[in-house]
């Protein structure tokens, strides 16, 4: 197997406040991985580091082998490492269509034709609709985000990120926003992702973590508590400690 | 999390929500055979105005490099001056100098006006607001002032004169009634709006209109936003610079105004009333706020400003898409008509 996403060490200060400290994991090809922890755990934290957000304090992190601790988040998005963003980003007046026409041009660095026509663009038009057809948005193609429902938005963002060919895709709670009725429409997308990527999804609601996820890592207080696979962490006793047992409690 | 509000009815209906590619594409399509159509028309029925229309034409060309600048890149400036008068004093100075040919002089004029741009935008393109708005005042400010100084080949603060365009194609004299000024003005004109539609709707442009939306959306998915950004400034100080060339040529001189803020700011005033971010827009906002000027001031000389300035609150107010959202809106609302026929 491939390792395509390692970190050894990662660790974070905010002056004497440590939010992350001494994190390692490996993502192979193929992996389908969730981080979950309690809220203040440093997932979001541990997200930014890994994608070049914020630069971390010790640690290094090698994206297919290649040392990226110290890249430039642009750059490593370049070389395969996209995320999606918790709460849908994207360009309000730009249709669906022409965000991933955007997100491919971008990839293969395009963009910067002068009077070269959109419409025209060798290979373009198919990826595009190959694109919409896997995230079953072709309907919506036209429409501009702005007035699209929130869901399908969600469904947008994943395939932008597909779009940009990646090698390692993170998700950050990709269902956040969506009524949990309608959730299955995206497990259902994240489904349909090509095999040999990486997927780690930081998720709060361990029943989408549980569908998902092979195996799955705890965060708990910025540190790495535990991994495994589902069945070992739900038998964690550890888990149900700080993450699973005091939720369960609430309720 | 998001709030509730801001979530209606997820996954819903995606049928219904389908709306055809944006009704302001329509316009634009009519857009530009309309501008020349227009243009052509009133040099028959307004053959006695014919350099006041001469006037429309160049300004609106650089009104236009400022809706490239800010209505598809959302760069707020009021520096765009400096790239027009570079380009009109290059255009000048190698008219006087070395070679008159009016498309030598254009292409001085858009060479001066883009390297400019690609010299100063690289410098003062990582600020964003305000300070991005004083820094391009300075340096119009300082190319006028670099224009006051340079006498020998300016004039300074009498202007650069004697600039004598040879014939257009070796064939038309630019005459003394200003036929073919007005003709030469509106044929580079179109040819601009032309070039910056084909510009705004290739991957370049669709990633400048990514950059003036989320710059840090531009960053995720690879793109780095400051170089779009130096590039469209880049090629929007070309057409100042074919701008100001195409006022040298038509007008025979070019002056220390032509740098200066408040030709900047007029131009911010004109692009605003016409409408951002729909390259005639500018055509439309020029021909209302010189023509509005030009009536104005023969009538009641003293007040006209103060005109102009209800006339920019009320489209503001009432329009804020400017006068060619409200014409789009029109647009729409016969067509509704017509579907329902």
């Amino acid at each position: 197997m491939t390792k395509l996403l390692e970190v050894e060490g990662l660790a974070k200060n905010f002056g004497g406040l440590q939010v992350s400290a001494d994190i390692s994991m490996t993502l192979n090809a193929g992996d389908r991985c969730a981080l979950i922890g309690p809220n203040g755990a440093g997932k979001t934290t541990f997200v930014n580091l890994v994608t070049g957000v914020i630069p971390p304090s010790a640690g290094t992190i090698r994206l297919a082998g290649r040392d990226i601790t110290r890249l430039p988040a642009a750059e490593r998005v370049r070389l395969g490492l996209i995320r999606s963003f918790q709460v849908a980003r994207l360009f309000k007046s730009m249709t669906v269509r022409e965000h991933l026409e955007l997100a491919v041009l971008q990839r293969d660095r395009r963009t910067f034709r002068l009077f070269a026509s959109v419409g025209k663009v060798a290979g373009l038009a198919d990826e595009v609709a190959g694109l919409l057809d896997t995230m079953g948005l072709t309907q919506a193609a036209h429409t501009a985000v702005g007035s699209l429902a929130y869901g399908q938005q969600r469904l947008l963002e994943i395939a932008l990120a597909l779009a940009m060919k990646p090698k390692v895709l993170i998700l950050d709670e990709p269902a956040a926003g969506v009524p949990h009725s309608e959730s299955q429409r995206i497990l259902d997308a994240i489904d349909r992702l090509p095999e040999d990527l990486a997927v780690l999804m930081i998720e709060h609601d361990m029943d989408l973590v549980f569908r998902f996820a092979r195996t799955i890592v705890v965060l708990a207080q910025g540190r790495l508590l535990c991994s495994g696979t589902a069945k070992e962490i739900v038998a964690d006793p550890r888990v149900r400690e700080v993450y699973l047992g005091s939720r369960a409690d609430a309720r | 999390m998001t709030s509730v509000a801001e979530r209606p009815d997820p996954m819903s209906d995606p049928v219904s929500r389908h709306t055809p590619p944006a009704a302001r594409r329509d316009l634009g399509w009519i857009g530009i055979p309309l501008v020349a159509a227009v243009g052509l028309a009133a040099y028959w029925l307004l053959p006695d105005d014919l350099a006041l229309l001469t006037r429309i034409a160049a300004s609106a060309l650089f009104v236009l490099s400022l809706d490239l600048v800010l209505g598809y890149g959302g760069i707020a400036t009021l520096g765009q001056a400096a790239m027009f008068g570079t380009g009109a004093y290059a255009a000048g100075i190698v008219a006087v100098n070395w070679i008159n040919d009016p498309f030598a002089m254009l292409a001085a004029g858009g060479i001066a006006g883009g390297g400019i741009a690609l010299a100063t935008g690289a410098l003062i393109l990582h600020a964003r607001g305000l300070t991005l708005l004083m820094l391009t005042i300075a340096v119009g400010q300082i190319v006028q002032e670099v224009a006051n100084k340079a006498r020998d080949w300016t004039g300074g603060s009498d202007g650069l004169s004697g600039i004598d365009p040879a014939p257009v194609l070796g064939l038309f004299r630019f005459d003394m009634f200003g036929r073919t000024s007005y003709l030469f003005a509106l044929a580079v004109l179109v040819a601009g709006l032309l070039v910056a539609r084909r510009i705004m709707r290739s991957p370049f442009g669709l990633a400048c209109r990514g950059v003036r939306e989320d710059p840090l959306r531009i960053s995720a998915i690879g793109g780095s936003p400051k170089s779009y950004l130096v590039a469209l400034y880049a090629v929007a100080g070309v057409f100042a610079g074919v701008a100001g060339a195409l006022t040298a040529v038509t007008s025979g001189i070019v002056g220390l105004d032509s740098a200066g803020f408040p030709w900047s700011a007029e131009a911010l005033v004109m692009l605003v009333l016409g409408g951002t971010g729909r390259l005639y827009g500018a055509v439309i906002g020029t021909a209302a706020f010189m023509g509005i000027h030009h009536i104005l001031a023969a009538s009641d000389p003293f007040h006209w400003m103060g005109f102009i300035g209800l006339f920019l609150i009320g489209i503001v107010l009432f329009l804020p898409g400017g006068i060619a959202s409200g014409l789009e809106r029109l647009g729409g609302l016969l067509r509704r008509k017509e579907d329902r026929a």
